[in-house]
């Protein structure tokens, strides 16, 4: 009893337990998400607070042509000698990627937590993080004084001999200008100040419109519509796909695996019978009745009326030929008169009853069995 | 071998370190190594179950509807103790209680289980494997083995009828001899001679053995004795079908089979018969002779009798009602009552039992006792709708076919037996009783 018990209460910890644990992994991936609910960052065509579409649209009135690209292949086939190319965090890079984008004309702006910084802006290393607030720009950097305070700080860094750092932050600074083979490269450690939300605050539309429009053309790399097209095997001769594996850490592929071995151990475990299969040879189940039931079913099926009406008068006249002292052999008509005479009732109808003709429809059977019955009864009664 | 959940679990765990670790490589590889060896060593250690030993003891013989307990002594003769546990597989419809009992056997002791037995049929149960699952000490892998320790045990009929039986004895003994007649009627017979009492009828003096002793004489009579009653019971598919409300749980819905209740009503009789004196002989026949009891004793008939039945199925094939009918008169050479439980089906019996049956009823007083289908009648009762009309019409075929063929033996001098599952016994014992009373045994 007590062993019984106890395994009820383990059995239900079990269930509690897989509940709870099924309610956390359902709500867990919700709860991580929510904060970043609604609007692609950094887009130019976004109008939500994560947006840049104020930014855009300040470009475009001071006669800034911005492209809006979603693709490095689509990016790099706009680059021109005179554009600027804004690679910002919420652009899909891989490292091939990276490499065509540093190898396109033109300028190059990058904002914010970009990968792959070693390509895209050799020489200009990260010093470590530091939080975004409003900086002075401390520096000689045209763009930046004019600007005046603005929203900056996410990453300080440190740039290559040459190069101009403005907003410093800790060891470094958090905007980082240097020309090389050309090419003029700004990099910025956080990228929320040309986001709707921020960009009316202190010079932070201002900075953005100085290092965003120094070009007539702007070739701005957006977050793509899906993800799995980021690679653009379309546009590039040699597609860079980034597929599903290559955002897995690695550590993943073998904790599946391991479950996979987990599962099979699981298998193994309820698979393993606890001896043989016991097979046993039981007599036919069949009820005496199917025949019966079939043969009402045959009758139903082809309006049998005459068949049923024959049998339901036989069986009358059979209970009743002992009740009224005739012989087993006595015919239909000797019972339907002597029932007339013992009721009191006219012969005609009771003749018509016992063995009159077969009823022309189902109504008519119905009524032809309760009439049987109601006969039986007052001769039984009488 | 078998494995258990913990080494599934285990093994998930490590997953998680798998996750979290710098190499996951090598952790996996790893955890596959030491849950190789753990697994190895626990069934290194898991008690030996090669060397097991089993005892049964318990009963070998159960009425249907009542249980039994097999005991299992499991002897472990090694040097380390079995944990884990054994599973006492029978038959299903054996139905054992304990699907899978926990083991626990100290090195060279022994331990004894109990598996309950519920039958739901009747017939031989037979015990098909004993598997042992022992687990090691760590709870991960277990060595396992399946013995063949034989036991079988017979369900017996339930003879639920024999609550009818008292009423039936109390019937008997006022024919019987215990209040000895002293008018000679019709089927007595001479029973003893003892002195005249006032009251006595003066008519039944015996003038002859008065005068041979100096004393007034009168003649007793008793009801005829020593009378054989052969039973004989159709095995063929017509006993198959089932009909009424299965009297014993776990049967199934669709009812006990015809054969189940007839069995049931040869047992009355024959205990009934057995008191008052007659010899009962059984015989069980499809095409060929299934079982037979013949020249029993009255203490052991009825143990004979339910022994006999306990494994007898209905056969699906048309029983060969001349075959029948000769065994039944090679076995009765003097007259004796025979009884016939089979079904009242016109086409089986048209075809079958009608022709042969004059060269039965001619030498022997044949009652032949069916049992009807409640359903039948419940179908008959159908009135209001079409459809139940036309049921009502196709069983009062059936039943008018019954009559037939009730009326076409009674014309053979034929005693005919009809009734529903539960009163077919009774019915049938009530039978005897009036035969015997009217001495046409």
């Amino acid at each position: 009893m007590t062993a019984t018990t106890m395994g009820r209460a383990r059995q239900a910890a079990q269930v509690t337990l897989l509940v709870v644990l099924v309610l956390v992994t359902a709500v867990l991936p919700l709860l991580l998400t929510g904060e970043q609910s609604g609007g692609r960052t950094l887009d130019p065509a976004d109008t939500s607070l994560n947006g840049s579409g104020a930014l855009a649209r300040l470009l475009e009135a001071h006669g800034v042509e911005v492209v809006r690209v979603e693709t490095p292949g689509a990016a790099v086939a706009a680059a021109g000698p005179q554009t600027l190319l804004l690679v910002t965090e919420a652009s899909f890079l891989n490292r091939d990627a990276a490499r065509r984008i540093a190898e396109a004309p033109g300028d190059r702006l990058v904002a914010g937590a970009v990968p792959h910084l070693d390509v895209l802006a050799p020489g200009v290393r990260r010093q470590g993080p530091v939080r975004a607030r409003s900086r002075a720009p401390q520096c000689a950097l045209r763009e930046a004084v004019r600007a005046g305070d603005a929203y900056t700080g996410g990453t300080s860094f440190t740039g290559p001999p040459g190069a101009t750092g403005c907003y410093p932050a800790d060891d470094g600074h958090a905007l980082v200008r240097y020309t090389a083979d050309g090419h003029t490269v700004t990099v910025l450690g956080d990228a929320s100040f040309m986001t709707n939300l921020r960009l009316a605050e202190d010079g932070n539309a201002a900075l953005a419109l100085n290092l965003a429009g120094a070009r007539p053309k702007l070739v701005w790399l957006a977050e793509p519509d899906d993800p799995d097209e980021a690679g653009d095997p379309g546009a590039g001769a040699d597609g860079q796909a980034r597929s599903l594996g290559d955002l897995i850490p690695g550590g993943v592929r073998w904790a599946v695996l391991q479950l996979i071995v987990a599962v099979t151990l699981a298998a193994l475990w309820r698979g393993r019978r606890l001896g043989p299969v016991v097979i046993e040879r039981l007599p036919v189940v069949v009820r005496a009745a199917e025949t019966v039931e079939g043969r009402g079913r045959l009758y139903r099926s082809r309006r049998a009326r005459d068949r049923a009406a024959l049998a339901l008068r036989a069986a009358a006249t059979d209970r009743l030929a002992p009740r009224l002292g005739l012989p087993r052999t006595a015919t239909a008509e000797e019972v339907a008169v002597a029932a007339a005479v013992r009721t009191g009732h006219d012969p005609e109808p009771v003749l018509a009853l016992l063995c009159g003709p077969p009823p022309g429809d189902d109504t008519a059977l119905v009524t032809l069995a309760a009439h049987l019955d109601t006969l039986e009864r007052q001769v039984r009664d009488s | 071998m078998a494995l258990t959940g913990r080494a599934g679990l285990l093994a998930a765990l490590a997953a998680i370190v798998v996750l979290l670790a710098p190499e996951p490589g090598l952790v996996v590889l790893a955890a596959a190594l030491v849950l190789v060896v753990l697994v190895a060593a626990d069934l290194l250690l898991a008690g030996a179950v090669r060397g097991l030993r089993f005892q049964r003891d318990g009963e070998r013989r159960v009425r249907l509807g009542q249980s039994a307990a097999i005991g299992l002594v499991v002897d472990n003769p090694g040097p380390r103790r079995i944990r884990g546990v054994l599973r006492d597989a029978w038959q299903p419809s054996a139905g054992a209680a304990a699907r899978r009992m926990t083991l626990d056997v100290p090195a060279r002791e022994r331990r004894r289980l109990v598996t309950t037995l519920t039958p739901t049929r009747r017939g031989d149960r037979e015990a098909v494997a004993v598997t042992v699952r022992s687990v090691g000490p760590l709870g991960l892998a277990a060595r396992q083995r399946t013995f063949h320790v034989p036991w079988t045990v017979r369900v017996l009929p339930p003879f639920l009828s024999r609550r009818h039986l008292p009423a039936r004895l109390a019937r008997l003994r006022e024919l019987d001899g215990r209040h000895p007649a002293l008018v000679r009627g019709q089927g007595t017979e001479f029973d003893s001679l003892r002195e005249y009492v006032v009251g006595d009828d003066v008519r039944s003096i015996d003038w002859r053995a008065s005068a041979r002793r100096s004393d007034v004489v009168v003649r007793t009579w008793r009801p005829e004795r020593d009378r054989r009653v052969l039973i004989v019971l159709d095995t063929g598919r017509t006993s198959a079908g089932r009909v009424g409300e299965a009297p014993v749980p776990g049967s199934g819905p669709s009812g006990w089979p015809r054969l189940d209740w007839s069995m049931d009503a040869a047992l009355l009789l024959a205990a009934l018969a057995a008191r008052a004196g007659d010899r009962v002989d059984f015989l069980a026949y499809d095409r060929a002779v299934r079982a037979q009891v013949s020249g029993a004793s009255r203490t052991e008939l009825l143990s004979s009798l339910v022994d006999a039945m306990a494994p007898i199925e209905a056969e699906l094939v048309e029983a060969d009602a001349g075959g029948m009918v000769a065994a039944v008169l090679s076995r009765a050479r003097r007259r004796c009552l025979v009884v016939l439980l089979t079904d009242l089906n016109a086409t089986a019996m048209e075809e079958g039992l009608l022709p042969v049956l004059p060269s039965l009823s001619s030498r022997h007083m044949v009652v032949v006792a069916s049992v009807a289908d409640p359903r039948v009648a419940g179908m008959a009762a159908g009135r209001g709708t079409a459809e139940s009309v036309y049921d009502a019409a196709a069983a009062e075929r059936l039943r008018g076919e019954r009559r037939e063929i009730t009326a076409v033996l009674r014309r053979h001098g034929v005693e005919v037996v009809d009734a529903l599952p539960e009163d077919v016994a009774p019915a049938l014992a009530d039978a005897y009783l009036a035969l015997k009373a009217t001495g046409r045994l």
